[in-house]
């Protein structure tokens, strides 16, 4: 553990009195294999509806199986999640991707918009995946969406005839299509230059602050995580909630 | 405005399946080479299943019509008496078995047999004959020879003469006239107009005309007289010895046999029980049909299956972010399922069309004609409309099955293994 002061993840910050949309207890991640890789030890984390997070963190800290457990797309070994109040561990497969599809987006450093499909038909995936076709109000609202990230013009456009930038917008959109409850980004911008990388993390903020939608997102640059609400720092296994001001000497003291 | 795809897929697939069946619409056209492959896989399939079954069936058919169109189908005739011990009175048990003389044998109500015979059901034609033996001369060399007697009209329905006419006629047989093969022609070194004797076994003779010469290409025939010329011939009178039955369905005779047995005190013969062997080849050759149809689609699926795998692994990416967009399982697996259909479907039908069309050119070139006889298609193919509707339907299903495995594949993959 470094010098750096830390806590344990408290309720003491601007959003404690909005209800929670996901929550852990005693989380624990292990790898099973020919030699067994713990992860994760026994996470206590709480995020609630309108937050901005940010976790920070090594690579190889588990960030990424901490995030995945989040969505519901991988399972721990140990304590509970609760998205929305709903234990994963009592869910089949069916119910954990209607979980998915309900309360949670995601987005990845890569941008994984299907080849096949334009912006449009990629950023009203969710919808079609729950409902087989989006209704003419839905579609109105990713399009109005796509505008409001600067698609507007791009929308019959395939994903190989789109900027690297564009393409993670139009994941962004493709995040918020279902109106989730909270949306888990992994390294979102790690793939962009940084003036892209700033539009696409400016457009997150924007969205997480006209909508509500909770962020949860992980990132390797010190500028994005000082721009978030709450800092949640991995290392060791342990996830610790650290200040603006000691992220800050954090950064200082690694230089 | 929705383009025109969404509109069409609105109208024709339950909402519910729509957007498994967009990814696979899309992934069979970006597939490009891969969907193209197990098109061709299918298609090719369809051909070989089309082809053989129209050879296969097409040379049984052949080799029946050519084995059963010159002979009754079904015979009627006074059963034979069977051997029966010779009574020994001071023998309990006799060893001896008296054997009844051969001599023809009468079927005294045979207008009404014949008439009854012709309401059954399966029969085509019906001909009462009077059927013997004798022998046939031109001055000396009497020539030994199977004649038989019918109305012409009738018997042509049944062992065709007139189609395999060298020279004359058949029909319009006159009481002084008669029809003899080549081989007779040619032994007694006589043609059409000239006169030739016939003594019946019954020792009656009489001189006719040659009206007309066949050739069957089946060795010695018999000669033709009238029914009327037969019967006093063979001293029969009025009556006949034999009724030729001709059928619709020459496979379904042991039936219509046991029939005619149950009602009438008369023997009837299906033409099987004198072909038995032939009829075993023809039934193999149909059994070797299915079973190459049947190794040329397991052939094709096992070639579907591995480029639908190959897809599969390709696709996991895909199929990583479409889980953590929400899709199950069974969404996942319907999309390929789907894929595999969609390829049955249209490669079906594109072997069905090809398959048909090589199979049609294939049985235009015949054979040189043999004098008297129809030209022979070199390849007697018999295209068969069920048997392409049969293929394709046999094809599309074994293409979903081999799709059903790397779909499952697909459908289990974990979304955290593939992302990475």
């Amino acid at each position: 553990m470094s010098s750096t002061t830390s806590t344990r993840v408290t309720e003491e910050h601007s959003s404690g009195d909005q209800p929670i949309v996901i929550e852990t207890r005693g989380l624990e991640k292990t790898y099973f294999g020919k030699i067994d890789v713990p992860v994760l030890f026994g996470l206590d984390i709480e995020i609630r509806a309108r937050e901005f997070v940010a976790i920070v963190g090594q690579s190889g800290s588990g960030k990424s199986t901490l995030l995945n457990i989040l969505g519901a797309l991988d399972v721990p070994t140990g304590g509970t999640v609760l998205i929305n109040g709903v234990d994963i561990a009592t869910l089949d497969d069916d119910g954990l991707a209607r979980l998915r599809s309900d309360d949670v987006g995601f987005i990845f450093q890569a941008h994984y918009l299907l080849d096949d499909f334009t912006c449009l038909e990629n950023a009203l995936m969710p919808i079609t995946i729950r409902k087989g076709e989006a209704s003419d109000k839905e579609r109105d609202m990713v399009l109005e969406l796509l505008k409001r990230v600067g698609l507007g013009d791009q929308t019959n456009k395939h994903p190989d005839e789109m900027s690297g930038g564009q393409n993670q917008r139009c994941a962004i959109v493709r995040a918020l299509a279902n109106s989730p409850n909270i949306v888990l980004a992994d390294e979102p911008t790690g793939n962009l230059d940084s003036r892209s990388g700033d539009e696409v993390f400016r457009l997150m903020r924007e969205m997480n602050r006209d909508t509500g939608v909770a962020f949860v997102m992980i990132t390797h640059d010190d500028r994005l995580a000082q721009a978030a609400d709450r800092i949640l720092l991995i290392e060791d296994g342990q996830i610790f909630e650290i200040s603006k001001e000691a992220h800050r000497r954090r950064i200082a003291s690694q230089v | 405005m929705k383009p025109l795809g969404d509109i069409v897929i609105s109208a024709l697939i339950p909402k519910a399946y729509r957007f498994e069946f967009r990814l696979a619409v899309r992934h069979l056209f970006s597939g490009g080479l891969q969907t193209l492959l197990t098109i061709s896989a299918v298609a090719t399939g369809v051909i070989i299943v089309i082809f053989i079954t129209s050879l296969i069936f097409g040379l049984q058919n052949m080799m029946s019509v050519l084995l059963t169109e010159s002979i009754p189908h079904v015979t009627v005739r006074v059963e034979d008496p069977k051997p029966k011990p010779l009574e020994i009175p001071e023998s309990p048990v006799s060893s001896r078995i008296e054997v009844s003389a051969s001599r023809l044998k009468f079927i005294d109500n045979w207008e009404e047999v014949v008439a009854m015979l012709r309401g059954l059901p399966n029969v085509s034609g019906v001909a009462p004959v009077v059927s013997g033996q004798g022998f046939a001369s031109k001055g000396a060399n009497p020539v030994g020879v199977s004649v038989v007697g019918a109305d012409p009209e009738l018997l042509d329905v049944i062992t065709p003469i007139t189609k395999d006419l060298v020279n004359g006629r058949y029909k319009g047989l006159s009481s002084d006239e008669i029809v003899i093969d080549t081989e007779l022609a040619k032994d007694l070194n006589v043609t059409v107009g000239e006169r030739i004797r016939l003594t019946s076994s019954s020792n009656q003779a009489d001189s006719f005309t040659i009206a007309g010469i066949y050739n069957r290409g089946q060795g010695r025939g018999s000669a033709y007289v009238t029914l009327r010329n037969a019967q006093s011939l063979f001293g029969l009178g009025t009556s006949v010895n034999i009724i030729y039955i001709k059928v619709y369905d020459i496979y379904a005779v042991d039936g219509l046999s046991n029939t005619i047995m149950a009602l009438t005190k008369y023997e009837a013969r299906p033409w099987t029980l004198d072909y038995s062997r032939n009829l075993t080849n023809m039934q193999m050759m149909g059994v070797s049909a299915y079973l190459i149809s049947a190794f040329s689609l397991i052939a094709s699926a096992f070639a579907i299956a591995s480029v639908l795998i190959v897809s599969v692994l390709q696709k996991s990416a895909e199929i990583g972010i479409l889980k953590s967009m929400g899709a199950r399982q069974s969404q996942i697996s319907t999309v390929f399922v789907f894929q595999g259909l969609g390829v049955a479907i249209i490669g079906s039908s594109v072997g069905a069309v090809v398959g048909t069309t090589i199979t049609y050119l294939i049985s235009l070139p015949t054979r040189p004609a043999v004098a008297g006889q129809e030209p022979l298609a070199l390849f007697p193919v018999k295209i068969i409309p069920m048997y392409i509707g049969l293929a394709m339907l046999a094809a599309i299903i074994t293409t979903v099955i081999a799709a059903v495995l790397p779909a499952r594949r697909a459908a289990k993959l974990n979304p955290v293994d593939v992302m990475r």
